[in-house]
């Protein structure tokens, strides 16, 4: 037996202690524990950060949210602009030590389309008519149509091809819970407590220094901030208003503000009743006084149509409606309505309204709660419901049974309303229609022109706008809060942790 | 061997036990066909939690069987079970088998359950030989707390605890303490206090100590006792043999009472058990999981109940006689 030297020890001992502090982890709160960890099925923002830092697209978005190539090392696109092809990185690995290559790209492109995968991330792939390996490290894809930047379009997660058969991705697969990646951070375990450790990939081709994080569900939203206080969490991806002033005031905490694509309103049931009259639509805009509403759940924007302000296809000519209530009282009587000094009715009927919003939508009781004071003031009865995603889906999507929802659209980077205001639209339940609309829409798909896609997107907010579909309201600052001991954070706006390999833990 | 004497009694006890177990499976499939029926009538289904379900529904209904007839499920999932096939989760943990999910989480389920049991019996009858014809202000005192409902106990204890241990903490007094900041750190102490809430809350304990008191005021007043009392014998196991069967009773029929309080509990102090996926594969309409931690509840009710009756028949020779 040998005893090392002293000075030996003395280091060894050092690093040690460096390698412990080193390891402590980055603990963030999610209200859900993702259910599955693979991005093919991913439904949640929840199940979309833990991604982030597990898998990497072909590109990502650089901090000024330009993309900029991740799996990709270069790429050429056609004259014609409908292939391209892509070189790939080559030193990169996924967690179980194989080689990434173009077959995987190939793979994860063919799976995603592949009507058995049932995938909700299918529409990232759709427009790709197919990919081809060229050699081991150089694919090409082929688009349907011309494309401007499909770099833009590239941001989907890779799959490992050889952890799966032939080219679907079924939901039974063992991958759900055994997920390997590329990204810096590999799956070590899911918890009994549903918390979820990743640890650094040790073979990671680029740079990442936090060596642990673990996502911890606290399915109490109203908690998160206080574990922040207490340092039982490094991390909140999105501070409740009511808990700013708290932390704010706390030393070891830091809050980063950032713009999410994200916007309210309060949407019209036009296939029914009083709201398939514009006019009624319009006098219900102009009575909700909407800066009321949203001062008591915290501050932001308001928007005067489908895009937020930061946004390129905002329409700043457009004006949001100020509150009206003589020109809205003279609407519902042009309508029919008559008002007798208590309530409006028509027919004989009272107008009865019911507002709708989901449960797990934050801060959503506050506000229908304050529009039902507004409208009820103007002589208007509403009645209030909130439901359950599955119940919300079937009533308001399906059924199409509401008067009125509060409710958020949420979109990534390339802010594609399509589904929500063309006629056909997959997300129009609310059935808004409007030929010029769709014909614009159709065109801003087609355009290969980012500055057309620009001014076709800006008549479309005018002409939604107009036609008061909602009653738009507001886009949300946002705060992250994060202890001081995180260094260099940069959150990314909507997948979050996308810069989290430049973060560092003191 | 047995004797035959003993032989009409021991056909009197099987027979009993025969009763219960076909009362314990028709509960079972009376829980589950339920169940269904009330998840059927539930708006929305598993596929309306997904983003796109307008796009998604064509295969995933077929996939997952939802298209079918109500009665043609029913008797589709009977007949997976009774193959052993609980089949697979839908939202919860997608593609994941109930199995698989629930394993982990029931057998923590259970030792919760089953030590708050021991916890609220052994405390409820240890205070009651205490109490029994005296302090008669103890079991208002008892009242007071255990009346408190599960949930109410639970976040107001977390709240207390987590507040006065970061003020010493802040004041530098105390160390930060392993289990600190209740509930998210995985830790024995968020176990025992589990255990404790469990125990005591929703009236659990006070209603163990009334009965465990009047039980023992009988016992001790009755004949037997006064005569082994009188002989100089020990007393204990006249009165255990008269206190367990009863008692056994009671904590049978607060068994459902318990697994409703895990159900809170378990999603208050993020202990993950069956309770708490059970609240969350509802929400979810995740039916094959809901149904099988339905399923799994009903049997361990059902087995309390069973376990409660071999108690009694085995320990109360007039009910082992009984017809």
């Amino acid at each position: 037996m040998f005893a090392p030297p002293l000075r030996s020890t003395a280091l060894l001992t050092l690093a040690a202690v460096g390698l412990a502090a080193q390891a402590a982890p980055l603990r963030y709160a999610e209200d859900r524990a993702p259910g599955i960890v693979n991005p093919a099925f991913a439904t949640s923002m929840s199940e979309a950060r833990i991604n982030e830092l597990i898998f990497e697209g072909l590109y990502t978005d650089s901090t000024e949210l330009a993309s900029v190539p991740r799996l990709a090392a270069d790429a050429t696109l056609s004259p014609d602009k409908r292939a391209m092809r892509i070189r790939l990185r080559t030193d990169v690995k996924w967690h179980d030590g194989t080689p990434f290559t173009a077959d995987d790209v190939v793979f994860t492109v063919k799976a995603l389309k592949n009507k058995q995968t049932a995938s909700p991330e299918v529409g990232r792939v759709l427009w790709i008519d197919s990919a081809r390996k060229i050699d081991r490290h150089t694919v090409e894809l082929r688009f349907g149509q011309p494309e401007y930047a499909p770099q833009d379009k590239l941001h989907f997660k890779i799959l490992p091809a050889h952890r799966f058969d032939g080219d679907v991705i079924p939901r039974t697969h063992p991958f759900r819970n055994r997920p390997i990646g590329t990204g810096p951070w590999s799956v070590t375990s899911f918890n009994d407590d549903n918390s979820v450790t990743l640890q650094k990939w040790r073979d990671y081709w680029g740079e990442a220094r936090i060596d642990e994080f673990v996502m911890r569900e606290v399915a109490d939203k109203n908690y998160q901030a206080k574990l922040l206080v207490y340092e039982s969490i490094e991390a909140l991806v999105r501070v409740l208003p009511r808990d700013l002033a708290t932390l704010q005031a706390d030393r070891k905490v830091e809050l980063y503000p950032y713009q999410t694509n994200s916007w309210w309103y309060v949407g019209f049931n036009q296939q029914r009743a009083p709201f398939d009259d514009p006019r009624v639509r319009k006098a219900l805009s102009l009575m909700v006084d909407v800066p009321e509403l949203l001062a008591p759940i915290g501050t932001g924007d308001r928007v005067s149509g489908p895009f937020v302000p930061s946004s390129p296809f905002y329409n700043h000519d457009v004006p949001a409606r100020s509150r009206d209530v003589a020109a809205a009282k003279a609407l519902l009587q042009e309508a029919g309505f008559t008002f007798d000094g208590r309530a409006w009715s028509r027919d004989g009927q009272r107008l009865t309204l019911t507002v709708a919003a989901q449960k797990n939508l934050e801060t959503a009781q506050d506000v229908v709660v304050n529009l039902q004071s507004q409208l009820q003031n103007q002589g208007i009865t509403v009645e209030t419901r909130f439901l359950e995603l599955p119940e919300w889906k079937q009533r308001i999507w399906t059924q199409k049974d509401y008067d009125l929802i509060l409710s958020l659209w949420t979109f990534d980077r390339n802010e594609d309303i399509y589904q929500q205001f063309h006629s056909g639209g997959s997300r129009n339940f609310s059935g808004y229609a409007n030929p010029q609309v769709d014909e614009l829409l159709d065109k801003s798909r087609a355009t290969t022109d980012p500055q057309e896609k620009k001014v076709l997107l800006r008549q479309v907010h005018a002409l939604v706008a107009a036609d008061d579909p909602m009653v738009f309201l507001w886009t949300l600052d946002s705060y992250a809060a994060l202890s001081t001991r995180a260094q260099g954070v940069v959150v990314h706006p909507f997948y979050f942790f996308t810069f989290a390999p430049s973060w560092s833990l003191r | 061997m047995a004797s035959p004497a003993r032989s009409p009694r021991a056909w009197a006890f099987a027979a009993a036990i025969g009763r219960e177990l076909a009362t314990f499976a028709l509960t079972l499939l009376g829980a589950a066909v339920l169940v269904q029926v009330l998840l059927a009538l539930a708006p929305g289904d598993a596929i309306d939690s997904l983003p796109n379900a307008a796009e998604l529904r064509p295969v995933l209904a077929a996939q997952w069987h939802l298209d079918d007839p109500l009665p043609t499920q029913i008797l589709a999932w009977i007949a997976d079970v009774a193959r052993g096939d609980l089949r697979t989760s839908l939202v919860y943990r997608p593609g994941m088998p109930v199995l698989e999910v629930i394993a982990g989480p029931a057998w923590r389920s259970l030792g919760l359950l089953l030590t708050a049991t021991a916890l609220a019996s052994g405390v409820g009858v240890g205070l009651a030989f205490v109490t029994r014809g005296r302090a008669w202000w103890i079991r208002p005192a008892v009242w007071a707390v255990s009346i408190v409902p599960v949930f109410l106990l639970a976040r107001l204890l977390v709240h207390t605890l987590n507040t006065a241990a970061w003020s010493l903490m802040q004041a530098g007094s105390i160390a930060r303490p392993g289990w600190f900041a209740l509930p998210v750190e995985d830790h024995p102490f968020r176990w025992a206090l589990a255990v404790a809430i469990l125990a005591v809350g929703s009236g659990a304990l006070a209603e163990i100590h009334a009965e465990a008191e009047g039980l023992l005021e009988r016992i001790q007043g009755s004949g037997y006792v006064q005569a082994a009392r009188a002989r100089g014998a020990p007393l204990w196991p006249h009165v255990a043999r008269n206190l367990l069967p009863p008692l056994a009773t009671i904590l049978a029929s607060r068994a459902a009472f318990f697994v409703g309080g895990l159900v809170i509990l378990e999603k208050i102090l993020l202990l993950n058990g069956v309770g708490a996926i059970l609240w969350r594969a509802a929400i979810d309409r995740d039916y094959p999981l809901a149904l099988g931690i339905t399923l799994l509840t009903a049997a361990a009710v059902g087995l309390a109940r069973l376990l409660a009756d071999a108690v009694r028949l085995s320990l109360d020779p007039r009910r082992r006689e009984a017809p």
